[in-house]
This record gives structure tokens, sequence and C-alpha cells, in this order.
């Protein structure tokens, strides 16, 4: 939905901290994004193929970790990764408390050549 | 060729953070409390403003910031109804604010003549919510002819939000909204957030909800 405005961001960070490095070209760019941020891996990919073109990124790889939204249950005493329409617990059908909001969106690392 | 791993753990959205926190500090220096106002299309934002204009009038000074897509119709709305000042962005299609369109519209605001200012996000449950403008507070307003299963589809804005409000009190029997799925889910995702039901056609409980954002301004001088 808005992929086009967050790989802009992310090329910004990535092409200034690969000038900082002294780099010469990017050859992977490590990302974090939790499944509920809200962002779709394939127009990550189609805008990054896009917005490269002409950076030190333009021959990089774009590797996507996922994190996932996910609950503590006290009665169970057990952790638990939810379905998409469901936050209820599987075991008592109670619903837990959150963990992780799985919102991340952070750029990790990048590697770089020079 | 050498290559190596260079760490960055930084946000994606890093920059427009910079940004928005220097809208925090500028708003929080003049004494203004911003309050971004989350809501899918047609939930009733521009109505809560008008409402809430007419419940502080005399007693707060309120602005407007609208974000749409296109044209300038809630501007001219807000300012019919009392609003101190508005100014309009038109996001030219994009889905949501960032904090530079806010830091551009400061620019036309005088301040010091503000109380309250209210930041009209674009009509959207989903993009506004990772971008901060420099608000104080985020308000979710959602309305119950929408459906009482919104916190489960989309569940970051109530998540991060720190006030409800449910609109549209006035049809709540007649589109079934289910209340204690709405509250189980919402309390799963926000424990404590308030939640203010409201009605904008009838007026009611506007007065409750006007009356806390005034208490949160004047704990705020």
């Amino acid at each position: 939905m808005h992929e086009m405005s967050v790989l802009s961001s992310i090329l910004e960070i990535v092409n200034q901290t690969a000038k900082e490095a002294g780099a010469e070209r990017v050859t992977r760019i490590n990302l974090v994004i939790g499944e509920r941020a809200n962002l779709v891996d394939d127009s990550l990919w189609f805008a990054f193929s896009l917005l490269s073109r002409g950076t030190l990124c333009a021959e990089a790889e774009l590797n996507i970790r996922h994190t996932r939204l996910s609950f503590y249950c006290a009665t169970c005493q057990s952790n638990y990764t939810p379905p998409i329409d469901n936050f209820r617990c599987p075991v008592c059908h109670q619903i837990g408390q959150i963990t992780g909001d799985g919102r991340e969106m952070l750029i990790e690392s990048i590697e770089v050549a020079d | 060729m050498n290559t190596h791993t260079v760490k960055v753990v930084k946000s994606i959205l890093a920059n427009n953070d910079v940004v928005a926190e220097l809208n925090r500090r500028r708003l929080v220096e003049a004494g203004v409390v911003a309050i971004n106002l989350m809501a899918s299309p047609g939930a009733g934002k521009t109505s809560l403003i008008i409402k809430t204009l007419e419940a502080l009038r005399g007693r707060a000074r309120v602005g407007v910031i609208e974000g749409d897509i296109a044209g300038s119709i809630d501007t001219e709305k807000v300012l019919t109804a009392g609003a101190q000042d508005a100014v309009q962005i038109n996001t030219g299609g994009n889905c949501h604010l960032e904090a530079n369109m806010i830091q551009t519209a400061l620019e036309s605001l005088d301040l010091s003549q503000l109380d309250l200012l209210f930041v009209e996000n674009v009509g959207n449950l989903v993009c506004p919510t990772q971008w901060a403008l420099g608000e104080q507070l985020k308000l979710c307003i959602l309305s119950t002819a929408e459906g009482h299963d919104k916190p489960v589809k989309y569940p970051e804005i109530f998540a991060i939000s720190d006030l409800i409000v449910l609109n549209k009190m006035d049809l709540v029997e007649l589109v079934d909204f289910d209340r204690s799925f709405f509250y189980d889910s919402l309390k799963a995702l926000n424990p404590t957030v308030p939640v203010f039901e409201v009605s904008c056609r009838t007026g009611a409980g506007i007065p409750e909800f006007a009356e806390s954002l005034l208490k949160y301004k004047q704990a705020r001088p």
C-alpha cells in the first residue's frame, strides 16, 4: 500500500550508510519486518527494483526476516502465536497478554563491497 | 574485492521520526496539544472535530490540520464551525500524512493562538499508524457501522492509540455491533485505553469526550 514510500526511506538510510563506510556497492540489505507491519514482500521487492536503479544498491539482494505477533497465556503458562483473525489461546481459548507486537520495521545490517 | 557487513539496526522510518520529534518539541514549547486523528473514511473524523469545537466554544482555541487526498471541503467546514485556524494538506494520492507535511503546515499556523490542534489524517486504518507526526495523542475513531471485528482485522491502530472513540452509538442496535467481542479484542491489544462511546449525530457522549481533552490540555499549560 505504501511500500514505495517505505522503500525510499530504506534507500536513503542504506545509501548514506554505505557511503560513510566507503563502500563501492551494496551486495545485500537485511531487513526485519513484522507480520503486522502491513508491508507486502512482493511490493517491497517491486519498489526496490524500481527505486534502487542508479544507486549503490542497484545490484543488492533485499533479504527480509519476519517476526510474528505473539501472546502469553497466563492460564496455560505458555507462549503462542495466533492466526491472523483470532487472538485466543489455542488450548484454553482465553485472550492472553501481548509479548511481541509484530510491528518491526528495521534495517538490521547491510553487506557492502569495497 | 572485499565484502563485509555493516551493522545498521535503525528503524526504516528513522528520518521521519527525527522530523516528528522536532514537531513535537515545537508544539510542546508553544503549549499546544496535538491530536493525530485516525480512522477509516466515513467513521466521523470531521464530525467529531465539529462537535468538539461546539462543545469547547469559548473555552479552548482549536486549530485543525486537514489531511486529504484532494479538496478543501473539510477545512471550510471546520472554520465555519468555529475553528481558530485551519490548514489543508493535499497528499495527492499518498495514503497517510508524514512528519515533514506537518512541519510545513505548522509554518502557516500561529501556535501562540492555539490550545488544541487536531490533525485529521487520511481516512485509512493501516498506513497512518506507522508515521509519527509529532502528536501528543493518537486518537482512533471507529463507528459501530464498520463492525465489532475491526480490532482483530486492524490490530495496530487499536494497539497504539491513546484514546478510542466509538462513534454512531445511535446505530448500535441496527448494525448488530457485538460490544463484548469488540471490548475483548481491544483489551487484548491495549488493556488500559479509554473508550468514549459517542454519537456525533445526536451529540451523546460528546461533552465527556471534549472535557477529557480539555483536562489533558489544562494539565499541560
